[in-house]
């Protein structure tokens, strides 16, 4: 298992756009994603994956241990106060292009759900997977993948109506 | 919305409320039953009709900030894909240290090419080709400025240092399209072949430009700490050196 087939490496190419939406829907943040991207791509080549694997599964799975184990490493406070910015920064914008300003509006609001909620909602809405293939690849029941995307889509929209609101 | 409106359920049996149904709805998961039974709600219950609305609005700006993730990144992780028989040091350690808080600026993958000569079936700028050997025997170092090498590859020798084993090493820079790679090559019986070759994401302009041992080429900088006997050559020395055919 310690390297990729040649397939394996094609499969893993093909799926990098996946994987890095993947990569921003746990981190919520681009740079944050790149580097994910990076150290899941480097581990899978480092240890490969069983003959029969398959490919998207095997390595969200990997990204997403690995981004556990990176927020469990990380310390509380700093979190809380970079997202305490980059929130205040998403609503000093108000002179911008009302476009701009929505986009900043969801940003902060993506960023307040949980990072579950978040990647079941990318892979359903963004990248147009059923409940099933959504379920298939981030190992879980389709019913909470329901559950899941329902609840992000709610969070969603109550937070940009009362932001809306609120700046109105 | 009425207690009647609640009283739905979804493919598990487990109890909905509208948000749930609508969700569904814009999924395209409701059966063909629930399906008309909300296109009649949505009718008569503006309410409804705007929540749905909201939801489908949320949905496209969602989209839209996912929509145009860079690339380039993904050129510079297909490279490192595609590229056989290398050993992986990770960066995670360095990841480590941004997530903390430390200076980010580019993220770096270095791998060690051990069997130099099996080609991947697609072009790969770490190869070690007769073009890039031929600069490697003849060009000398320089602080600023690119030799064109085929391949759309611009190419730059860094340093020329001697290793514990009598061989010749060249640390250089080689730039392909928006990527960029640092590594390290050494003259094996007449032949130049990669020691270590790091692929540099998001490297900064050429002005910025730093030497072995600054943060973001640790590794390659630790592989020249561990491998070479001396300083680096001087200008004369290295020319001296390149006119004798090394």
């Amino acid at each position: 298992m310690a390297s990729l087939t040649t397939q394996q490496r094609q499969d893993l190419i093909d799926e990098l756009p996946r994987l890095k939406r993947f990569c921003l829907s746990l981190t919520s943040d681009p740079s944050d994603a790149d580097d994910l991207l990076q150290i899941t791509v480097e581990r899978l080549l480092e240890k490969g994956m069983p003959a029969d694997a398959h490919v998207a599964k095997w390595s969200h799975r990997v990204c997403r241990n690995l981004w556990i184990d990176e927020i469990r490493s990380r310390d509380v406070r700093s979190r809380y106060a970079q997202s305490e910015g980059a929130i205040e920064g998403a609503g000093t914008t108000a002179e911008n292009s009302d476009e701009s300003v929505q986009l900043d509006r969801v940003t902060a609001a993506l960023e307040r759900l949980p990072a579950e909620q978040r990647a079941a909602l990318v892979k359903v809405a963004v990248e147009g997977c059923s409940y099933a293939e959504a379920a298939m690849i981030l190992e879980v029941p389709i019913g909470t993948i329901m559950s899941r995307v329902a609840r992000a889509r709610k969070a969603l929209t109550e937070d940009l109506e009362w932001k809306a609101e609120r700046e109105a | 919305m009425t207690d009647e409106s609640k009283n739905v359920f979804d493919m598990d049996g487990m109890r909905v409320d509208d948000d749930h149904l609508l969700s569904m709805y814009i999924d395209g998961e409701l059966d063909a039953e629930r399906t008309i039974a909300l296109a009649g709600r949505l009718k008569a219950e503006p309410a409804l009709r705007a929540r749905l609305t909201a939801m489908e609005h949320g949905d496209r700006l969602v989209k839209q900030l996912y929509a145009s993730p860079s690339d380039s990144a993904d050129r510079d992780l297909t490279a490192l894909i595609q590229a056989k028989n290398v050993a992986i040091i990770s960066s995670m350690s360095r990841w480590r240290e941004w997530a903390t808080g430390a200076v980010a600026a580019s993220v770096m993958a270095v791998v060690t090419l051990s069997l130099i000569n099996e080609q991947p079936s697609a072009f790969n700028p770490m190869t070690m080709d007769k073009s890039l050997a031929q600069a490697l025997e003849q060009s000398p170092s320089r602080a600023a400025g690119w030799e064109h090498l085929d391949g759309e590859r611009d190419f730059r020798s860094v340093l020329t240092f001697p290793a514990a084993d009598g061989r010749w090493c060249r640390e250089f820079l080689l730039a392909h399209k928006e990527s960029h790679w640092r590594g390290v090559a050494c003259r094996d019986e007449g032949t130049w072949v990669n020691q270590v070759v790091g692929s540099e994401v998001f490297l900064e302009q050429e002005t910025q430009y730093r030497p072995a041992g600054a943060g973001d080429i640790e590794k390659v900088a630790r592989f020249i700490d561990e491998t070479a006997a001396d300083v680096a050559l001087g200008p004369q020395q290295e020319s001296a050196l390149i006119a004798s055919g090394w």
